[in-house]
């Protein structure tokens, strides 16, 4: 009994550090803010890793305990939050992609400038308004507002941590039920939960606001009630998993379908276990077209959006296929856009987590193919299909497709979900060794089983003690601590700049009419996060916009109102604005662009660190 | 009377059972406030404080219906999820149809409580009977 008790105060000391730690980390992580930073690796507190390392470790080991699952999943939760929120607690306006260009157009809904939702009425026809309507940002933008509206919090820091704070929370859970559903006990299940902040795709894609990601929780969770459906007869898990996959295609088409891909599998599988007793061959022959009916819905799918009417225009193509050598073709099939990088450890970490759980999965299918009668046998096998169905569907539309409205790499992020099950497994089974190893020791060291001298057992005894306590909680924190550094990319551009808010927010506020500014694709992101997407009153040419592009690159080379005034005969602005940044621009040709400026162009703002100007011209300039 | 537990199971089974409809009153009142914290107060600590409840209360209303047999964690998650989808269904039909401003807003947390409130007293005499 005492030695219990004083089990119980070390897991709850190691908890109290532990959330010591994790809260050490949120600090260390607030105090890294940089309002000018390219990359998070630039500006993080020499001490964060070492920190996030730390409680890491402690984490694994408490997840080994016998402590209450609640409690674990809690503290998973909590660090995975943590992890998942690099961008928006280092950068002033989160990661500089295509988060921001969302947020610019669910600011539109926030700030009532547009009715009907991001889709707006049809103007062309029904098939693209009704495309639209189900696979637009349409339901992240609804959830955004609507939680922004009821914490009376603005609509840009409810949208950055909202994917961070939604993934952190949801997703370790999914990956517990997910394991608990192949058999895993409830220590490796909750390793699960943890583990799935090794796989850098999926990391990255919790860390940014788009409605994929939305989509892929979604997704996660109909697997988890179609994994759950599989092993019962009630009908309520195959309408859970029928509701998830219709959120997670309200979300994103490409989740929504690969949802409803499993959903056909499932019940193909759920028909050939009822029927294999009576009809084998004919069951067998479902199962096999059932198969290749789900591996080949998303590639058709995206011809399908053709029929639509809409502007996209994926194409089945030999082209791709036959422009690469042999070579390239293995290494893209296996590691994807992964083949063209020369930096072996961003590889490594990237394929590790996915290598352990097809060797785990193997393993196991080996296994149950010697037992007749195993408990999880059709769920595994289940998931070892989806893992295939993953790796052929991208294989098709890497190699054989072109014209897709999506990056293919997004399918990994499908292929880490049905890896971590098995990871946790392949890890707690290793850990569940150590641990049996060193307890057989201990029995080998009791004096009537002496037969060495006694030092060298001690020896052994404490090395295996060492290494299933400390060296393996401390081998996984360094994993997983390590594939943060392939998570969040180690090159990229300047993000935006606290001066580059500050200017948009002010010529905002000091604005009346309506106006239109003319500056750089980072002066756009900037301004659509907070006035949005191509807003009426205060127009920012879109990121791509050729027009908006020319005007730039003119008012550049001759910094006259003469664009100013196109811009504005444009838009039917009245004020017209022109932003210049220095680190964008360069030193010299911010200089040059500076000396050239002559009335009627005045200067309107200026920021405190001399590295942004904005210029304005009225109509009342001109006359 | 409605007797005050702090044991959370308690808690979450008294929210469940909403005695006289007190939890779903409750749950109006704070849409009331909320409606009242956009226009006039606008503070971001009781929108919280605001949102917290709102989710405890539609959140077990939703758990206790239809994951009555998960566990405790469990059931608080599943809550909270669903009725974070309820209220982006809800939003995204009301914004498709016009437009998410404070007055439609208001009239997604009443749909979405409503619907929590009778799930949950559905799935009770569902289990009753």
């Amino acid at each position: 009994m005492p030695h219990k008790e004083s089990g119980l105060q070390l897991i709850r000391v190691s908890e109290i550090l532990y959330l010591a730690l994790t809260a050490l980390s949120f600090y260390l992580l607030f105090i890294s803010r940089s309002g000018e930073a390219h990359t998070v690796w630039q500006v993080l507190h020499p001490a964060f890793i070492p920190a996030i390392f730390a409680s890491t470790s402690l984490l694994v080991m408490i997840l080994l305990t016998s402590e209450k699952t609640a409690y674990k999943l809690l503290f998973v939760i909590i660090l995975s939050i943590l992890l998942h929120s690099f961008f928006p607690i280092v950068f002033p306006a989160g990661d500089l992609s295509g988060q921001q260009s969302i947020l610019g157009r669910i600011r539109l809904v926030f700030d009532n400038t547009v009715l009907h939702g991001l889709t707006g009425w049809p103007n062309r026809n029904i098939q693209v308004f009704i495309y639209q309507l189900f696979i637009g940002a349409n339901l992240q933008a609804a959830l955004s507002v609507t939680l922004a509206r009821m914490l009376c919090i603005d609509i840009f820091y409810v949208h950055l941590f909202f994917i961070p704070v939604l993934w952190g929370t949801f997703v370790p859970v999914a990956a517990f039920l997910v394991t608990k559903a192949i058999g895993g006990s409830e220590r490796a299940s909750a390793l699960s939960g943890l583990l799935i902040s090794v796989f850098p795709y999926t990391t990255y894609f919790g860390a940014i606001s788009v409605p994929n990601s939305l989509g892929f929780i979604f997704f996660f969770y109909s697997l988890c009630f179609t994994l759950r459906y599989l092993s019962s007869n009630g009908s309520k898990n195959v309408q859970w998993t029928l509701v998830f996959s219709l959120f997670s295609f309200l979300s994103h088409y490409l989740t929504g379908i690969m949802s409803f891909s499993l959903l056909l599998l499932a019940t193909a599988a759920r028909t050939y276990q009822n029927e294999k007793k009576y009809a084998l061959t004919s069951a067998r022959i479902l199962l096999i077209v059932s198969f290749i009916i789900s591996v080949s819905l998303l590639p058709l799918s995206f011809i399908y959006l053709r029929v639509l009417g809409t502007s996209i225009m994926p194409v089945f193509t030999l082209d791709n296929i036959s422009e690469l050598s042999i070579q390239e073709i293995v290494s893209l099939s296996l590691f994807g856009e992964l083949a063209y990088s020369s930096n072996l450890r961003i590889i490594f970490l990237n394929i590790s987590g996915p290598l352990l759980a097809f060797l785990w999965m193997l393993y196991l299918l080996f296994r149950l193919r010697r037992k007749l009668e195993v408990r999880f046998r059709t769920q595994v096998y289940f998931l070892f299909a989806v893992f295939l169905i993953m790796l052929i569907d991208y294989w098709v539309l890497k190699l054989f497709m072109e014209g897709l409205p999506i990056n293919e790499e997004r399918l990994w992020v499908f292929r880490d979900f049905i890896a971590v099950p098995f990871v946790g497994l392949a890890v707690y089974a290793a850990s569940a060794s150590l641990e049996g190893l060193s307890k057989q020791k201990l029995k080998s060291i009791e004096p009537s089983n002496l037969e060495r001298p006694f030092k060298s057992h001690k020896l052994h005894f404490s090395s295996l003690l060492l290494a299933s306590n400390a060296l393996f909680p401390a081998l996984l924190g360094g994993w997983m601590t390590f594939s943060l550094s392939a998570a969040y990319p180690q090159v990229a551009p300047l993000q935006t700049t606290w001066y580059e808010l500050e200017a948009v927010k002010y010529i905002e506020q000091v604005t009346q009419e309506k106006y239109v500014v003319i500056g750089d694709q980072w002066t756009t992101y900037a301004g659509q996060v907070i006035v949005g997407e191509s807003n009426p009153g205060a127009y920012y040419f879109g990121v791509n916009d050729k027009i908006g592009h020319e005007l730039f690159v003119n008012m550049s080379r001759d910094p006259s109102p003469r664009w100013m005034f196109s811009a504005m005969n444009q838009t039917d602005a009245q004020v017209a604005y022109f932003v210049i940044t220095e680190p964008r621009l360069g030193t010299d040709a911010f200089n040059t662009i500076v000396a050239s400026v002559k009335e009627p162009l005045q200067l309107f703002y200026k920021s405190e660190n001399g590295k942004l100007c904005v210029y304005s011209y009225s109509g009342s300039n001109q006359t | 009377m409605v007797r005050v537990t702090s044991n959370p199971d308690g808690f979450e089974r008294l929210i469940a059972e909403d005695p006289k409809l007190v939890f779903t009153l409750t749950s109006y009142a704070l849409i009331l406030t909320t409606y009242m914290n956009l226009n006039t107060i606008k503070s971001a600590g009781l929108g919280i404080a605001l949102f917290i409840l709102y989710f405890t209360i539609n959140g077990a209303f939703l758990a206790h219906a239809f994951f009555e047999n998960e566990g405790r964690f469990f059931r608080l998650i599943f809550g909270v999820l669903l009725t974070i989808m309820l209220l982006g269904f809800v939003g995204w039909l009301i914004m498709v149809v016009y437009n998410l401003d404070v007055p439609e807003f208001s009239f997604v947390l009443f749909i979405v409580s409503t619907i929590c409130s009778l799930t949950n007293k559905r799935m009770k005499d569902k289990n009753a009977t």
